[in-house]
C-alpha cells in the first residue's frame, strides 16, 4: 500500500506543475498587478511604478519568471512577492489555512453524520412521508444560492437574540473583539460565532452528500449479495450495517474526499457572508488584486489537497471494501 | 484525472469569485456636505443645522468607557500613508487618532487648524514664501520625545522626491516645492520655505499626509542619508504603529481582523471617554447593516446603494444619514480621436446628454438630492464654486440645440449617420467602464441612447483595469470618478495641465495651462479663484470633461452613539474620534 501511495503522488507532480504553470500564465495575462498604482490620484511618482514593476519581476519574461518563482518556492519555500509588499504569502497561507480548518471542521463532521444517517434512512424508507421529505430539503438546500442561505441564517441568528434578548450568535469574524478576558466565556464566544457559518456550511455539504448515500444505499439494497444475507436470516442490523452500508459508503467516500478538498482551499461564499478570513477570501483577495504569486501558490497548495485527499479516498476503498487490495 | 479536478476547483472558485466581486461594493470614499439638513437624515442626524456639529453631545453628558467599532472595508496593509502603498482610505481613517498634523478637513470640507498639535500656521512672507507652524508646547510622542521640526523635516525630505528618490511615495505634490524646514525655539516653531509661492500650503504636513516621527525612523537608518531616509520610511510602512502622538494608542492589531484603540495617557488634550476604539474590518460591505443590526459594529460607512440604504432603514434604533462629497462622477473624451478632436462634436454630443436623466436613473434612486455637478475645479461646498457648466448647455439633453451645433458646424446625416465636414462618415465610438459596476453601465448605456438621436453609434465596452485603459488612452469616450482635493489649485494642476500624468484624454490648451499655473502660486487666494473660475470657463466650453454628480457618502450608527458624524472628505467621520462616545442614557 505504501509503494502505491508513493507512486501515486510521484504521479502527480507533473500534474501539479503544469497546472501551475496555466494558472500563473492565465494569471499573468488576466490583469495588471500595477493597475491600482496606475490608477491612482495623483498618479504614483514614476520612480514608484519602476520599484513595483522590478520588485514583482513585471520587467521578466513569462517564463524566466515561473521558473524563478517555482525554484524560489521549491529551494527556498519562498512563494514569491505579493503586490501587497509587506505581506508573506507563505505566513499567510499557513494562517489562512487554519482559520479555514477551523471552519470547516465541525461542519463537515455535522455535514457527514447527517448524510449517511439521513441517506440510510431515506433509502431503507424510499417513497414514505420520511424519504418524501428528506428529499424535498435536501433538494431545496442544494437548489439555495449559499451566499442567500448564508444571509437567511444572519438574519435568523439576529432575530434569535433579539428574542432571547442577549447576543448569543454573531453574524461577522471568528470571535469577538477584544475577546472576553474569561476562559469560559470565551469558549462561549467561539461557539457563538461558529454556529451560523457552521450551520450553513453543514446544509450545503449534507444536502448533497445525503442524495448520494440515498442512491449509493439503494443500490446495494437491491443487489443480491443483501438479498443473499437476508435469506440467510441475518438479523436486519446486520445487514443493513456491516453488508450495505459499508459498501454503501464507498461513492461516498470519493465524493467527500472531492469536496473536503475544495473546501479546505476555502469555503469561498461562506467565508466572505461571515467573513472568517481562510483561504477562499484569500482566493478572492488575491484575484481582486491580479497578484499572481499569491493565486499561483494558492492553486498549488490546493491542488496538493485534492490530491492527498484522492489518495486518502482510496486508501479508504481498502479498509471498506476488503475485496481491494493495493499490490 | 487529478488535473481536471484541479482545474474544476480552480473554475468554480474563481467563478465565484468573480461573482462576489461583481456583487461587493466599494470604499465609502470621497467628500461632503456632512449631513447637514439632509433629507436622507434620519434619527439622530434629523434637522442637522450645522454638517460640523450633528449629533452631538457634550463630553461631560457621556458614559465612561464603552467601546465602539466602526467597519473599515480594507485591511491594514502597510502602515505609511505617505506611501504609495500605505495611501489608503481605510488606513487614512484608523490611524487618524494616532499621528499628527497640521490641519484636518471638517465636515463642512473646511480646512481646519488643529490647535492640539499646532497652535499656529501663518503665511509669514510672500517672498519668499515663508509659513511658520507653532507646535503646541505640550505636544509629544507617547514615549516622552516631543514633536518638533524634526518630524516636519523627516517628513519633507522623504516626500519631496529629491533627499529620498528611493522612498516610494503616494505624492511629492508641495514637498517638492519646499526649500527648507528650519526648526526654532527647541524645534516648537518650524519654518517652511518654499521655492516660489504655494497657494495650497495647507496640503502639505495636513492630515492626509500626517507626521510620523523622526526619532523612530532614525532607529532605522541615518536620516541625513538617502538610504537611512529609506530605511526609515519602509519601516514604517511594514511595522503596525506602535507609536502614537494623538488621543489613543494601539492594543492590539489583528491582521485581516481589527485595529483596537485605547485611551493613550499621556494625551495632553481632552481625554477620550471610550474605553476602547475598535477599527473592524469587514471586506464586503453588503455583510455590514446585518454586523449594524446584530450590534457586532456600532457605526458603518459604506459605499450607498439602493438595497443598502433601505435596508439600514429597516433596523430599529440606528440613524443614517448621506453627503455629498469629493467623489464626482464624469465622462471624458480622448481627444486623440480625430473625429473628437473637433470642438463642435464634442459639444453637440454633451449638449444631447440629459444628467437629470442619469442621475435620476442611478444614484437618484436612493439620493434625491443628488444634482448635476456644473463644475470642474470645485464643488459646491468649495469657496469659489461657480456654475461653469450650465451655460454651455452641455448636459441639458437638449437634443434641437445639439443637432443645431453639429449643422451649423457643416456635419450631414444629423439624426441619421453622422458625416462630418469633410466628408468622412463619423465612426462608431467605444465608451468604457469598470466591468461589474452597473451604475456606470447604465450611465454609458444612457450616453449611446442620446448621442444616437444625433446620428452617432456608441458601443458600450467594459474594461476590467481602468488603470490600464485610462493610461494607454484605449478608449474614446470613458465615465469614472476623481477624488477632488480638498486643496483645489494644486487639485487643478494635477487633473487638468496638459503635462499631467491625469490628463488621459490629452486635452491641451496653453492658456488654461497658464491661468491653472498662476493660481497655484498665487498668494491672493481670491484672484487665484477667479483665475481657476476662467479656466474652467474655457474648458467648459472645450467640451473635454462632462462633470456629472457628486457621489454620495453615507454612514449610519447606533443611536447609543454620539459624535459620529458623516464627513465626506478624505478624512472621514473619525476625523473627531476622540470626541466619540456612549451616550449617557
Amino acid at each position: 500500500m505504501l509503494a502505491f501511495a508513493v507512486r501515486r503522488i510521484a504521479i502527480s507532480i507533473p500534474v501539479l506543475l503544469v497546472a501551475a504553470f496555466v494558472v500563473f500564465a492565465l494569471g499573468t495575462f488576466a490583469g495588471n498587478p500595477l493597475d491600482p498604482l496606475l490608477a491612482k490620484n495623483p498618479p504614483a511618482p514614476p520612480n514608484v511604478i519602476a520599484a513595483e514593476t522590478v520588485r514583482l519581476h513585471l520587467d521578466q519574461p513569462l517564463i524566466p519568471r515561473f521558473f524563478s518563482w517555482l525554484g524560489g518556492l521549491l529551494l527556498h519555500g519562498d512563494f514569491g512577492p505579493s503586490v501587497v509588499s509587506t505581506q508573506d504569502i507563505g505566513a499567510e497561507l499557513g494562517s489562512r489555512l487554519l482559520v479555514t480548518l477551523r471552519l470547516i471542521a465541525l461542519a463537515m463532521v455535522i455535514a457527514l453524520v447527517l448524510a449517511v444517517l439521513v441517506g440510510v434512512i431515506t433509502a431503507v424508507k424510499q417513497y414514505s412521508i420520511t424519504d418524501y421529505s428528506a428529499t424535498f430539503l435536501g433538494f431545496l438546500f442544494i437548489a439555495m444560492p449559499s451566499f442567500w442561505l448564508a444571509i437567511l441564517l444572519k438574519q435568523a441568528g439576529i432575530d434569535f437574540n433579539v428574542t432571547v434578548g442577549d447576543q448569543v450568535l454573531y453574524t461577522i469574524g471568528a470571535s469577538s473583539v477584544p475577546p472576553p478576558p474569561d476562559t469560559w466565556d470565551r469558549i462561549v464566544d467561539i461557539l457563538g460565532h461558529m454556529v451560523l457559518p457552521t450551520i450553513s456550511l453543514a446544509l450545503i455539504s449534507y444536502a448533497s452528500w445525503s442524495r448520494f448515500q440515498r442512491a449509493s444505499m439503494l443500490e446495494v439494497l437491491n443487489s443480491d449479495y443483501i438479498r443473499l444475507a437476508r435469506s440467510k436470516g441475518l438479523p436486519r442490523r446486520t445487514v443493513l450495517v456491516r453488508h450495505g452500508l459499508r459498501t454503501a459508503l464507498i461513492p461516498l467516500t470519493t465524493v467527500t474526499a472531492l469536496d473536503l478538498a475544495a473546501i479546505i482551499g476555502g469555503a469561498v461564499v461562506t467565508e466572505r457572508v461571515f467573513q472568517w478570513k481562510g483561504m477562499g477570501d484569500f482566493l478572492l483577495t488575491s484575484i481582486q488584486t491580479d497578484d499572481v504569486y499569491a493565486t499561483s501558490s494558492w492553486l498549488l497548495l490546493s491542488a496538493v489537497f485534492v490530491i492527498l485527499f484522492n489518495l486518502a479516498a482510496d486508501l479508504l476503498y481498502a479498509v471498506l471494501d476488503p475485496r481491494i487490495r493495493y499490490a | 484525472m487529478t488535473r481536471t479536478r484541479a482545474a474544476s476547483l480552480v473554475a468554480m472558485s474563481a467563478a465565484a469569485a468573480l461573482v462576489l466581486a461583481a456583487c461587493g461594493g466599494g470604499g465609502g470614499g470621497g467628500g461632503g456636505q456632512g449631513g447637514g439638513g439632509s433629507s436622507t437624515a434620519t434619527g439622530l442626524f434629523q434637522n442637522c443645522a450645522d454638517a460640523n456639529t450633528c449629533n452631538a453631545v457634550p463630553a461631560d453628558q457621556l458614559k465612561q468607557g464603552g467601546q465602539v467599532s466602526f467597519a473599515i472595508e480594507k485591511n491594514i496593509d502597510n502602515w505609511n500613508l505617505n506611501s504609495s502603498e500605505g495611501n489608503v482610505f481605510e488606513t487614512n481613517m484608523a490611524l487618524k487618532p494616532l499621528l499628527p498634523y497640521t490641519f484636518i478637513t471638517t465636515p463642512d470640507l473646511k480646512s481646519t487648524l488643529n490647535p492640539d498639535y499646532v497652535t499656529s500656521a501663518d503665511v509669514t512672507s510672500t517672498s519668499p514664501f515663508v509659513v511658520t507652524y507653532k507646535i503646541n508646547p505640550k505636544a509629544s510622542w507617547d514615549d516622552g520625545t516631543p514633536v518638533t521640526a524634526d518630524d516636519f523635516v523627516f517628513n519633507w525630505k522623504t516626500q519631496d522626491g529629491r533627499d529620498c528618490p528611493a522612498c516610494e511615495t503616494a505624492g511629492n505634490g508641495g514637498y517638492d516645492q519646499i526649500a527648507s524646514v528650519v526648526g526654532s525655539d527647541g524645534g516648537k516653531t518650524v519654518t517652511v520655505t518654499f521655492s516660489k509661492p504655494y497657494t495650497d500650503w495647507k496640503g502639505v504636513f495636513n492630515s492626509a499626509a500626517p507626521l510620523y516621527p523622526a526619532h523612530i525612523a532614525a532607529q532605522h537608518g541615518d536620516l541625513n542619508t538617502p538610504a537611512g531616509l529609506k530605511s526609515g520610511f519602509d519601516y514604517l510602512g511594514s511595522t503596525p504603529v506602535n507609536y502614537t502622538a494623538g488621543p489613543y494608542k494601539v492594543d492590539s492589531w489583528q491582521p485581516n481582523v481589527a485595529l483596537t484603540l485605547v485611551p493613550n495617557p499621556a494625551w495632553w488634550g481632552t481625554k477620550p471617554k471610550l474605553d476602547r476604539l475598535v477599527f473592524r474590518v469587514i471586506t464586503d460591505a453588503t455583510q455590514e447593516p446585518l454586523a449594524l443590526q446584530n450590534n457586532e459594529v456600532q457605526v458603518i460607512y459604506p459605499q450607498p446603494q439602493v438595497d443598502l440604504v433601505s435596508q439600514v432603514a429597516q433596523i430599529p434604533n440606528v440613524s443614517q444619514t448621506q453627503g455629498l462629497g469629493l467623489t464626482w462622477e464624469h465622462f471624458d473624451f480622448n481627444l486623440v480621436n480625430p473625429f473628437l478632436a473637433d470642438k463642435a462634436l464634442r459639444q453637440a454630443m454633451y449638449t444631447a446628454i440629459n444628467r437629470d436623466d442619469i442621475i435620476a436613473k442611478t444614484v437618484g434612486q436612493f439620493n434625491p438630492e443628488v444634482k448635476p455637478l456644473n463644475s470642474h475645479m470645485f464643488i459646491p461646498q468649495q469657496d469659489g464654486y461657480t456654475d461653469a457648466v450650465t451655460p454651455t448647455g452641455q448636459g441639458s439633453g437638449n437634443i434641437d440645440a445639439a443637432k443645431k451645433i453639429l449643422t451649423d458646424a457643416g456635419y450631414t446625416g444629423v439624426g441619421t449617420a453622422l458625416v462630418a465636414p469633410n466628408g468622412q462618415a463619423v465612426p462608431s465610438f467605444r465608451i468604457r467602464y469598470t466591468v461589474g459596476n452597473a451604475v456606470r453601465q447604465s450611465e454609458c448605456e444612457l450616453f449611446a441612447s442620446y448621442v444616437k438621436n444625433l446620428g452617432i453609434n456608441v458601443t458600450v465596452v467594459p474594461t476590467d483595469s481602468l488603470g490600464k485603459t485610462t493610461s494607454s488612452g484605449d478608449f474614446d469616450i470613458i465615465v469614472f470618478a476623481w477624488v477632488q482635493s480638498p486643496f483645489v489649485f494644486g487639485g487643478a494642476q494635477q487633473l487638468w495641465l496638459s503635462t499631467s500624468g491625469s490628463n488621459y484624454g490629452k486635452y491641451n490648451n496653453p492658456q488654461v495651462d497658464q491661468l491653472i499655473n498662476e493660481a497655484a502660486a498665487s498668494t491672493d487666494i481670491a484672484a487665484a479663484t477667479k483665475q481657476l473660475n476662467d479656466a474652467d470657463k474655457i474648458m467648459s466650453d472645450d467640451a473635454y470633461v462632462l462633470p456629472l454628480y457628486q457621489k454620495p457618502t453615507f454612514v449610519a450608527v447606533q443611536n447609543t452613539v454620539a459624535n459620529v458624524r458623516n464627513n465626506s472628505s478624505l478624512d472621514g467621520p473619525p476625523y473627531n474620534a476622540a470626541e466619540w462616545g456612549l451616550r449617557s442614557q
